[in-house]
């Protein structure tokens, strides 16, 4: 039986400064938010407001410089390499902008690899990429390398390796941002549909206006600060007024 | 934390993504390997000069000058520079990938044994190449040479001389036949691995956000 905590991540009083000679710049400056279970998130703001940082924080990628980042109740910064290696292994999924498709890997390989790092076993490891490339749509492209794909079609395989976990959260940075607008609308529903699927918290960083369509709750991000917190409804009542 | 709930990487694991990235990227392995094949090439072809001049004058052991031997350690020494230098051009060009696998779960040990076990194959194909190619060189210009040189009578004598040193050389000692370019091997692989140390520690130290927030 496993766990149920209400909130997949909560963050207090996050914070990263990076000093760059004489000037701090505070790129993330006090966040403390609770994002709930299997909850279809949005962070918005223009470029420099924080959402990367962000992004790195909830991730593990990156250790703040004040405050707490909680993943399932576990305050992350309390995690030594090895339980870190774990929880980017296992309880997060990571989408990025440019792909980050190991070049030299076919889309199964590369699908294959988390299971690798969390112990999957052969079968089941083959069986279950198999499972995910057909749920994103490319069961017929198992063998091809990630230059022989489209932009759309190598998003999916990320997708596809960021979920086969079966991740806690997963965090997507721009994931939109390299693909034109249909294909882009294409990966938002398929992201909808496997969040509301699978239940799993879908934490995107990003400027598509697009998103908020989907998204169950918008953070408005801007110089390091939460600037004001909606949901779908209110967003669509203020642009209405 | 239970012992299930830890990042696995097997070696075999390891090994077949080394190999895989090897085979792939091809062109890149060839440039890493040319100074080591060029490196050893020319060890295999002193050494085996030697072995030759020595049956030709029925001497036991080698007759390699010291001076020759220096000249080896110094095309040693460049040809492990140039494993570095394309082995840190290695690095930067997977800056990406270091990123993502390192998302994916990879620790810092797991970076640094996809690059020395790469440095192993390279050292391990290069060296076997050189080690070949020098003894090669080195057999035809020890048989040929008399031959282009001499005329009539003396050639079939430098024939027969040809022949006769083939056999010492091959059948009656292939011990000391085979030795040559296992050393040329064993010497490459060693040198290929020292070589990597630095580069694939500066992969496996690399922070996560560092390598992915790297535009090529």
């Amino acid at each position: 039986m496993v766990m149920r905590y209400e909130y997949a991540v909560e963050t207090e009083d996050l914070a990263k400064y990076y000093i760059m000679g004489p000037v701090t710049v505070k790129a993330l400056d006090g966040v403390s938010v609770k994002i709930r279970r299997s909850e279809y998130l949005s962070l918005m703001g223009p470029s420099g407001s924080g959402k990367t940082t962000f992004f790195n924080m909830v991730g593990g990628l990156d250790r703040p410089t004040r405050g707490k980042v909680f993943i399932d109740e576990v305050d992350i910064a309390s995690l030594d390499a090895y339980e870190l290696a774990w929880l980017r292994a296992k309880k997060i999924g990571y989408v990025f902008q440019t792909f980050n498709l190991i070049p030299v890997l076919t889309a199964m390989e590369n699908v294959l690899l988390p299971m690798i790092f969390t112990g999957v076993e052969r079968d089941e490891r083959i069986r279950r990429a198999r499972e995910m490339l057909t749920r994103v749509g490319l069961g017929e492209r198992l063998d091809h390398k990630p230059g022989e794909l489209s932009g759309g079609q190598q998003q999916r395989v990320a997708i596809a390796r960021a979920l086969v976990n079966d991740p806690v959260i997963v965090l997507a940075d721009e994931p939109t941002g390299n693909l034109d607008l249909h294909t882009g609308l294409e990966i938002i529903n398929l992201l909808k549909t496997l969040n509301t699927e699978k239940k799993v918290t879908i934490i995107n960083a990003t400027h598509d206006l697009k998103m908020i369509d989907v998204s169950d709750r918008i953070f408005w991000l801007r110089d390091g600060k939460i600037e004001r917190i909606e949901t779908r409804a209110e967003v669509a009542v203020r642009e209405v007024e | 934390m239970s012992r299930e709930e830890s990042v696995k990487f097997p070696v075999s694991e390891a090994f077949s993504f080394s190999l895989e990235s090897i085979k792939r990227r091809f062109g890149r392995a060839l440039v890493t390997m040319a100074s080591i094949i060029l490196g050893i090439s020319f060890l295999s072809f002193l050494l085996t000069t030697g072995r030759i001049m020595a049956v030709m004058r029925q001497q036991s052991g080698t007759a390699v000058q010291a001076y020759q031997i220096w000249m080896a350690i110094i095309a040693i020494l460049i040809c492990a520079v140039g494993i570095v230098n394309s082995m840190l051009m290695s690095v930067t060009e997977r800056y990406k990938e270091i990123g993502t696998i390192k998302c994916l779960g990879a620790r810092n040990r797991h970076v640094l044994e996809i690059f020395l076990i790469e440095a192993f194959f390279l050292g391990l194909i290069g060296g076997a190449i050189g080690a070949v190619s020098g003894w090669g060189i080195a057999a035809l210009w020890q048989y040929l040479l008399p031959l282009m040189m001499q005329q009539g009578s003396a050639q079939t004598e430098a024939l027969v001389i040809a022949a006769r040193l083939w056999l010492e050389f091959n059948v009656n000692e292939p011990l000391i036949f085979l030795s040559n370019p296992l050393i040329g091997i064993a010497l490459s692989v060693f040198i290929a691995l020292i070589s990597s140390i630095v580069p694939a520690y500066i992969a496996a130290k690399l922070s996560p956000t560092e390598a992915l927030r790297y535009e090529a």
